[in-house]
């Protein structure tokens, strides 16, 4: 068993992966090592924060507990982690959707407008706006573009994380700068890549 | 309690285990069999289409009057095709959904998957093994209208010039033979150009290309193997 943060930086990713099946805490060193990213991803991805966040990055978690035989060397952890997180972020977004299919709101009464206010620190105009906009994105754009420049994962990875091959995460990410900058342009917002 | 304690805490409640590692080896072998059998039944449906289209005379539709698309319609080997199409696609889902198969775009998986089994059909075909598969789903199946029927049916126009039947007996220049439908026929082969392969024996099912001089009477321009089309077909002495 081990029990401090110290210990568990001494295992790469695959050995916590490879050890946890034997002993838990090597599995809560791998939460503990994704936690901050992982619930920051979610909020970029989904536009929710706090225990919200949290709740989905539990039940994610909970799948790659039951899955970790299903890990292949192939593959890196963190792409793995990431493609199984995601999944169950865009999941929940779908439930969402549907339980509110009927609802009309603007983007700033939205859910989503309200969590990246709570979340969004003070006087971060600039990237308050830019998250703004994201958001407007249809998911497909949102997500490459999230993956890419936020992330900033490898072409290589975002297609692991999201089962693309590299040409269609290249085609994505053209097409959902284009879509962002046509957004930006809509909020008077100017924007280089 | 922080969150990666409660996340232990819910698997614990829960009695949660991770699933054995031979589920997802046998999913991932499963898979890859889905994939070897899709790819060879696909192979399979390709050859019979080679098959059909060796056996069936398409060329010959353009100088009948008859309904040519209805004919050609008909004649086409849609179910096969359509085998081929439903396998050759299963084989591209599964490849998608194994491994690391979401690599390659469509294109890839379709030019792979029809490589193969364009390939694996194409020799199938050659070791006379499409033939086999053709005769045992006539046999078996009912409904089944077999590349050999078809074919007969479009050897069954002596009034536009074609015609086939199975030889009764031969004379000097003449052939008596019975056709589809069982009804005697004599056959003119004077002058008639009559390929080496073709073997004018009793019994032999062989193809005319000529013209219907009065019922039940027909001379030949050109005697053909019931298999295949013969010498000469776009030659001086051709079809018309």
């Amino acid at each position: 068993m081990i029990a401090t943060s110290e210990r568990c930086l001494t295992f790469s990713d695959e050995e916590l992966l490879a050890r946890a099946p034997q002993d838990m805490a090597y599995f809560q060193c791998l939460y503990d090592r994704y936690e901050a990213r992982l619930l920051r991803y979610i909020h970029r991805l989904v536009w929710v924060a706090g225990e919200e966040a949290a709740d989905i990055l539990q039940d994610a978690f909970l799948k790659i507990w039951t899955n970790l035989h299903a890990y292949h060397p192939a593959l890196k952890p963190s792409s793995w982690i990431y493609r199984i997180v995601h999944n169950e972020a865009i999941s929940w977004l779908r439930k969402r959707r549907a339980y509110g299919r009927d609802q009309q709101t603007t983007w700033e009464a939205s859910p989503e407008a309200q969590a990246m206010s709570e979340c969004q620190p003070e006087g971060a105009d600039q990237q308050q706006a830019i998250a703004g906009i994201l958001a407007l994105l249809h998911p497909n754009h949102r997500e490459v573009l999230v993956l890419r420049f936020l992330e900033e994962m490898s072409y290589a990875e975002i297609s692991d994380v999201l089962r693309l091959p590299e040409g269609t995460v290249a085609t994505r990410i053209n097409r959902a700068k284009a879509a962002f900058a046509q957004a930006a342009a809509k909020s008077n917002l100017s924007f280089t890549w | 309690m922080n969150r990666s304690e409660k996340l232990l805490q819910t698997i614990q409640e829960r009695g949660l285990q991770p699933k054995p590692g031979w589920r997802f080896a046998l999913s991932r072998v499963g898979g890859m069999g889905v994939f070897v059998v899709s790819v060879v039944l696909g192979a399979l449906a390709f050859s019979v289409v080679l098959f059909a289209i060796q056996q069936t005379d398409f060329n010959v539709l353009q100088h009948l009057k008859h309904s040519r698309l209805e004919l050609w319609l008909g004649l086409l080997p849609l179910l096969w095709i359509a085998f081929m199409a439903v396998f050759v696609g299963l084989s591209m889902v599964v490849s998608r959904r194994t491994g690391k198969g979401y690599k390659l775009t469509w294109q890839r998986l379709a030019i792979w998957s029809f490589g193969l089994s364009i390939l694996m059909g194409t020799a199938f075909f050659i070791s006379g093994g499409a033939a086999r598969i053709e005769g045992v789903f006539a046999s078996r199946v009912e409904l089944y209208e077999s590349i050999q029927d078809k074919k007969m049916r479009i050897w069954s126009f002596p009034e536009e010039g074609y015609f086939a039947g199975t030889i009764e007996s031969v004379g000097d220049s003449t052939l008596f033979i019975h056709d589809f439908k069982g009804t005697r026929w004599t056959i003119d082969i004077t002058g008639a150009f009559v390929p080496p392969l073709v073997a004018l024996r009793i019994g032999e099912r062989v193809k005319f290309v000529g013209k219907m001089t009065a019922p039940a009477s027909f001379t030949a321009d050109q005697v053909r193997p019931w298999g295949g089309q013969g010498v000469g077909w776009d030659g001086p002495g051709g079809p018309r």
